[in-house]
This record gives structure tokens, sequence and C-alpha cells, in this order.
């Protein structure tokens, strides 16, 4: 036991500030919100040559195999500086890939990830926006070597930059929960897919994918063919566990800027700063970003333990989703009225954390699966130990 | 990072988990809920001496004192389990970790293998009357006269004081300098003629607060020092500097097991209670907004956990606290704060009787921390204070 970083984190996490602070300017955030694109493929390029894109993936396909927990390192310094880049979109894929797709998509996608030739994204949404297996509709149609999908998906990011988008679907007709759900890796230019751009809160890139009887060959499966939830659900466990690192960095600097604001800022003849009022507030915030920081790091070692995860996530997601929220909005009342004005940065980071607690999970959603863990089991629950294995009732 | 306990030390936990079920008897028991002796009965020194023979108590202390030169990681593995039943095994609150870092040779030998046995019991003297949060405000005067000093003022909210062996005690030894640079401490024996321990009792007294109880404190005490004659040897550090060695022991005594589980043993209770029982068919475990409050405050005693961790990864490093110790000195208080109010609405009526009623549910236990839970955010440093020193230590914002 040591959550503090290791050496060897520290001198990733410093090396990742260093290196984004030069390249990453939120001028540059600012400046992709208005491209069509959405990213500097120069920037992407560099990304991959610091090795961070093929970090987590396994040293076969050309990745550097290293914990998850270090990846989070990275998805934090990114999240500080919001940098445009559709590096979580693709590592969702990428990493289910490497854990559930086959030898030869391995081969062909993993390696092609970790150069910076290959953006990847994924497609869960639709209607229903719960991460539930009855969420999921979309029909895959069996005909023997294909599948024929037919259907839409909603907040598809970076749809228009990736190559390859990881499909939920029904494979199995008339099926209805978990059973029946299979992932397909889906050409974005196949015949039939049309995309239409959603105008979001964060100016980023997210997309409604229409399928009009799309062909998939069966060789694009990740895993087997009407199991893919458990596949699903880890990817969506590891998504949103890196979302939370995101978030915490980016909520982290954010509430910096407030802090340093209110030292700077002079009201009633002395630094708002100093004001009791002002203090307690910005303690709360840093204690806040902290405490989402420890619930999102724990989940990540134990998804690198081979531990079950998911309640951690859920812990780190519903917690994030409420405070960073609360701390981003804090740094605005802060900030005062030049906090509101578009040409002040501040609002680059106010709308992403806001836009990003609305993602991969409302506080409902993961707090009901929390409390299934705690109240539908059998046994009793003690603070310390493992959810997944109650002791027995007295 | 490593958020794991090594196999050793989850075999270390299980070990001391039967230990206690083995040896903390009804009569240890009877002791712990005795507002007289506060649980230093001979059956609880028994217990203590049975389990400082395995090594468990002082844990982390230095060998030459009689500890074991253990990790405080397993000091904490340990804490954790004895706190859970109201045993204190040498860690917070006990005196010793101030007296390690700021003691002398003599002291440190006098005091700590005395600990360790449960012969030694300090009792907190630190609150006046007109100086509780702004402590430094203290009025107590210590005047030297030769080997000496000779005590005079008023303590109050001395807990302990009535069954305690030592008074922790801070003092002004030097009135003419800014209030926080002429404060000692004195580590000052109780049966030193001029000391009167006047009892002050609280409102879990009466019914008695059950064991676990936040705070779970019957009584308390005012003392009064009238030239009190202190030798010199006593001091415990350097004369003036008493704040900054108070500061250090008071740092070391708002992180670690007992704190943590003060804020969260409630959690843990409401979610095991729920799952066990009903009202009359109604079974507020399956009410869709009890289930998400209950959830929320699941994350939120995670929190605290981690941070206590996080605590103890430092003191673990030898590194240094900026912001952390006071930062969980305000999450984790406050926290317990929540967790009890929203029992209060989880049960409704049912939670205000006390033990001893008809219907009372978990023996008064929820109706007590009602009252109690608040106080963990006042002493040792309030969660104003705290805050306080987040933005200021933590984040360098300016002074008023
Ligand atoms: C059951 C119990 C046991 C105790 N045991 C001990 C013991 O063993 N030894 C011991 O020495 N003391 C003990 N105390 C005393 C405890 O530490 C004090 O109550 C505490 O320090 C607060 O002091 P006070 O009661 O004088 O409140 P005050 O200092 O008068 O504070 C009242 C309120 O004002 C707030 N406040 C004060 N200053 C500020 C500020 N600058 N900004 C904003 N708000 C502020 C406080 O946070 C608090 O909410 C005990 C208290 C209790 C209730």
């Amino acid at each position: 036991m040591d959550v503090l970083l290791n050496e060897e984190e520290q001198m990733l996490k410093n090396l990742a500030r260093e290196f984004l602070e030069k390249e990453c300017p939120p001028d540059l955030a600012r400046a992709m919100e208005a491209d069509e694109r959405g990213y500097p493929p120069a920037l992407w390029r560099k990304l991959a040559e610091l090795g961070w894109l093929g970090l987590a993936l396994p040293e076969t396909y050309g990745g550097q195999g290293l914990p998850l927990v270090y990846l989070g390192h990275i998805f934090e310094e990114l999240g500080r500086a919001i940098a445009p880049v559709p590096i979580h979109s693709t590592m969702t894929a990428a990493l289910a890939i490497a854990r559930d797709g086959s030898e030869a998509m391995r081969r062909e996608i993993l390696p092609a990830v970790a150069r910076g030739d290959m953006v990847l994204t994924w497609a869960f949404t639709e209607g229903d926006p719960r991460f539930l297996p009855q969420s999921v509709q979309l029909q895959a149609a069996d005909r023997g070597d294909y599948f024929l999908v037919s259907g839409a998906k909603m907040f598809v990011d970076n749809f228009n930059v990736a190559q390859k988008c990881l499909v939920a679907c029904r494979t199995a007709p008339g099926s209805s929960g978990a059973e029946g759900i299979s992932l397909l890796l889906v050409d974005t230019q196949s015949p039939g897919i049309s995309a239409t751009q959603l105008s979001t809160l964060a100016k980023d890139k997210q997309f409604q994918v229409v399928f009009q009887g799309v062909r998939v060959p069966k060789s694009n499966l990740v895993g087997k063919q009407g199991q893919g939830w458990p596949v699903a659900e880890r990817m969506l466990d590891q998504a949103t566990a890196l979302l939370c690192a995101q978030m915490v960095g980016a909520t982290r600097k954010d509430a910096e800027m407030a802090i340093e604001y209110a030292k700077n800022r002079v009201a009633f003849g002395r630094p708002i700063g100093a004001f009791q009022s002002i203090q307690h507030l910005c303690a709360d915030m840093i204690i806040w970003v902290d405490g989402g920081q420890l619930l999102t790091y724990e989940a990540l070692w134990r998804m690198d333990q081979g531990l079950p995860a998911s309640i951690e996530v859920s812990q780190a997601k519903a917690f994030c989703n409420d405070r960073c929220e609360a701390v981003v909005r804090s740094s605005q009342v802060i900030h005062g009225g030049i906090g509101f004005m578009v040409e002040f940065n501040l609002h680059l980071w106010f709308r992403r954390v806001s836009a990003w607690t609305m993602r991969l999970g409302t506080s409902f959603e993961h707090r009901a699966r929390i409390a299934n863990g705690l109240l539908d089991q059998p046994g009793h629950v003690r603070l310390g130990e493992s959810m997944y294995q109650l002791s027995p009732s007295r | 990072m490593d958020f794991g306990f090594t196999p050793q030390q989850e075999a270390l936990k299980q070990e001391v988990r039967q230990f206690i079920a083995e040896n903390v008897t009804q009569e240890v028991i009877a002791e712990l809920e005795s507002a007289e002796e506060g649980g230093r009965g001979p059956n609880y020194r028994g217990l203590l001496l049975k389990a400082g023979e395995r090594g468990w108590v002082g844990m982390s202390w230095p060998k030459e004192y009689g500890g074991q030169g253990g990790s405080r990681l397993n000091q904490y593995i340990v804490e954790e389990e004895f706190s859970r039943v109201g045993v204190s095994v040498g860690g917070a609150g006990s005196g010793a970790p101030a007296i390690l870092a700021a003691g002398t040779e003599e002291q440190k030998r006098y005091f700590l293998p005395r600990i360790m046995r449960g012969e030694a019991v300090f009792a907190l003297g630190f609150t006046e009357p007109q100086a509780g949060a702004d402590l430094a405000g203290l009025q107590c005067r210590a005047v030297r006269d030769g080997d000496e000093f000779v005590v005079n003022g008023q303590k109050i909210f001395t807990t302990a004081a009535h069954y305690a062996t030592h008074l922790y005690l801070m003092a002004r030894t030097d009135p003419e300098v800014p209030k926080h640079k002429g404060i000692s401490i004195f580590l000052v024996p109780m049966d030193t003629p001029g000391i009167t321990v006047r009892p002050l009792w609280t409102i879990q007294n009466d019914p008695p607060a059950p064991i676990g109880t936040t705070y779970g404190q019957r009584r308390t005490n005012e003392v009064f020092l009238e030239d009190v004659h202190v030798p010199v040897s006593c001091m415990l550090g350097e004369e003036n500097s008493g704040w900054y060695v108070g500061a250090l022991g008071l740092n070391l005594d708002r992180v670690g097991a007992s704190r943590y589980l003060l804020s969260v043993r409630r959690d843990e209770d409401i979610i095991n209670w729920v799952k066990d029982n009903q009202f009359g068919g109604f079974s507020p475990g399956q009410d869709p907004a009890v289930r998400d409050r209950l959830a929320e405050l699941w994350i939120e005693a995670q929190v605290c956990r981690l941070m206590t961790m996080r605590s103890m990864s430092l003191v673990e490093r030898g590194s240094k606290f900026s912001y952390e110790g006071s930062a969980e000195k305000v999450f984790s208080p406050e926290h317990g704060v929540r967790t009890t109010e929203t029992i209060t609405q989880v049960l409704g009526p049912y939670a205000q009787l006390m033990n001893g009623s008809l219907g009372a549910i978990e023996d008064g236990l929820f109706a007590h921390n009602v009252m109690g839970s608040f106080q963990s955010g006042i002493n040792h440093g309030s969660v104003q204070v705290m805050r306080d020193q987040v933005a200021r230590r933590g984040l360098g914002m300016p002074r008023g």
C-alpha cells in the first residue's frame, strides 16, 4: 500500500506535463473547436513518437505493455492540457481489441495505433442513454460469413477521423438482455454508413452514425458472437476510468487557475483569496479533486491487478461527476464576470469537464451499480474489503 | 502506486481478528463502557499486555523503547482492527508519536514502555475556557523557578484527566513574545499537588453511549492548576517550541485508524442493518432514493479511507504533510455527519430511540450518533481551521 506516485510514475507525469505545456497551449484546444478534423495530426504524431499511444498496449504488438495506472497519468496530463486529440476513443477500442480481439485483428490494428497511423472509436449508445444491455438494439443479421448491420448510434466520438469503429449490436434477433450482444469492428468507410455531426457543449466531435445494411465480415467480431456483453462491460469500465483521469487532470488545472486568480484579484482592499469564504471554497475544491483522483487510481490499479473493478469505477465516476462539476463551477464563481467571457480561457476547461460528467454514465446510474453491490448481494459489507466477496451475515 | 496489502499484511489482519474474537471479553467491554475507568481497568490492561506479547502495541516504535521497529502501515492494520472494538494500541491519541518525535532519551525510555503496557495514560491539557480553536491564545502560565516551573491556570474538556497518569500540558512560558512563540509542553504527573479535576458530563452520558458511537464520550473534565511545581525535566521539546511540538502530535493524531473509523463506521452499520431488517414489510434498502443516497455515502467513505491511506503513505515514506492531514480532517468528519443525518431519514422515528427503549435499533447507537457525530469536526482542529490550513499552507493563499 502506497497511494503516492513512485519515482517512475512521477517522472512520466512530469515529462508529460512539460511536453504538453510546450506543445499544447490552450489556444490549440480553442482552435480545434472550429477545426473540421478536430485535432492536429502533427501533435498526434508526436504523441506516437513519445510512445503514449502504445503505452498500455502489449509489447508483441508494438506497445510497451505498461500498466493502466501509467496510462492514467498520461490521461490526467492530457486532461490538464485539454489536449484536442482523439486518444480516449482510440484507446478505448484499442484496449478492447488487445484483450478480446482476434490475433489477425491485433496484428493489423495495434501496431498501427501505436505508430499513430490509426484513429479508432467505439459506438454503444442509441436511444436509452444508460450503459445497460437493453440499451443495445442495433441489429446485425447473421448472413453466414458476414453480418448485415442496420440502425443508428449516438454520441460516437471522432467518427470523422476514425478508420475503425467498435460497434455494440445484437446478432441474435429477438434477444433482449445481455444475451445476443456482439461487438463488431466496423470500417468507417463501409458502404451504407452515414454520419451527422452533433453540436455539443464542449464543441468536440460527436456524431450520430446511421447504418443501412452495412456488411461486416464475421472475422471482425471482437469476442464471441452473442457473448459480447462482458467484453463491452470491460471496455466501458476502462473507458470510464480513463475519462475520470482526464476529468481529474482538467479539474485540478481549472481549480489552480481560480486559486491563482484569487491571490491577485483585489476587492474591498485586499485579494479576494484573503477572504475566508473564498479560501474555504478553494480548500474544498482541492479536497474534492484529490478524492476523485484517489478513487480513479484505485479503480485503474485494480484493473491492472486483474481484480474486479466495476464498483470502483462507478465510485470514481459518480464522485467525479458531482464533485468535478462543483469545482469547475466554483472556479467560474471565483472568476466573477471575466470567466464568462469567450476570450478568457477558463471556459475551455469548464465546458469540457461539464460535458464529461454527462458521458459514460450519470451519477445516478453509477450509484445504482454500487447500490446493487452494497444491498442486493448476500452478506455484510466492510470498508476496506472487496465487495465482490462479502462476509457472511451475523 | 499500490492500493493493496501484501499477503503478509492480509494474514496479520486475520490473526488480529482472531485474537480479538478470543480475547476482547465481556469483562473488557464492561470496562471500556465504564465512564469512570474509561476502559483502563485490570482486564483491559491484561488485554494490552497480551497484545503487547504479540508485538502489536507500538509496532512502529523503535526497538530500544519496547516497540517492534516495524512499519507504520502494519501498525495501522492492527490499530484498525482494535479500534473497531474500542481498544487503543498505542497509535494516535496515546501521546507516543510526539514523545518519539520530540522527547529526550530519558522521556522515551520512561514513557514508551509504560504507554505500551497501559501504565502511562495521558490526558490532553490543551483547551482552556478562552482558548479553543484559537489554541495559541492560551493563558495557563508556567513560570521558571530554578529547576522547576510553577504552573497556574485552568484547562477545560480535558478528557481522561480523571484516570490519566499524566497531563500533556500546554502552557505559556513567555508572555512577551508573539503568542505562538511563547508556549511549552510539559508531561506532568497527575498526582502532583495543586491539580484538581472536576467532571463535565456530556449529552452522551445518560443513557450511556454504546462503544463505537461518534463521539461516544460520556465524561470529560475541567482541570485546575494551582501552584503546580513541575521539574524542568518534564518539558517535552525545547522551551517555547511547544506550539510546534503540539502541532506535530496533533497532525499525527488527526490521521490514522481511530479517526477514520469514527467517520465511517456508521456507513457499514446502516447498510448492514437495512440488509438484515425491514419495518413491517417495508424494506428501506429497496427504496430507490435510499439506495442512491447510501451509494453516495459509500463512495465518500472510500474517499475517507483513501485519504487515510494517503496520510499513511506519507508517514511511511517519512515525508512531511503539506495539507493532506488537514484535508482528511475536513472531509471525513463532515462525511460522518452526512451519514448520521441520512440514517435518521432512513430509519425515521426509530432513529430517535435510545438504548434501553422498547424498539431501539442497534442499542440506540444511531440516536447517540446524532448527538456526537459533529464533534469530530470541532476538536483536534475544527473543520473551519482545517480549511484555513489547506488554503494557506497547502494552496499558499494570503492571510486575511
Ligand atoms: C467531547 C470533547 C472532548 C474533548 N477533549 C479534549 C481533550 O482531551 N483535550 C483538549 O485539550 N481539548 C479537548 N476538547 C476541546 C476541543 O478541542 C475544543 O472544543 C475545540 O478546540 C474547539 O474549541 P471551543 O470549544 O473553545 O470552540 P471555539 O474555539 O469557541 O469555536 C467555536 C466555533 O467557532 C469556529 N471558529 C473558531 N475560529 C474560527 C476561525 N478563525 N474561522 C472560522 N471559524 C472559527 C470553530 O470552528 C467553532 O465552530 C474536547 C471537546 C469535546 C467536546
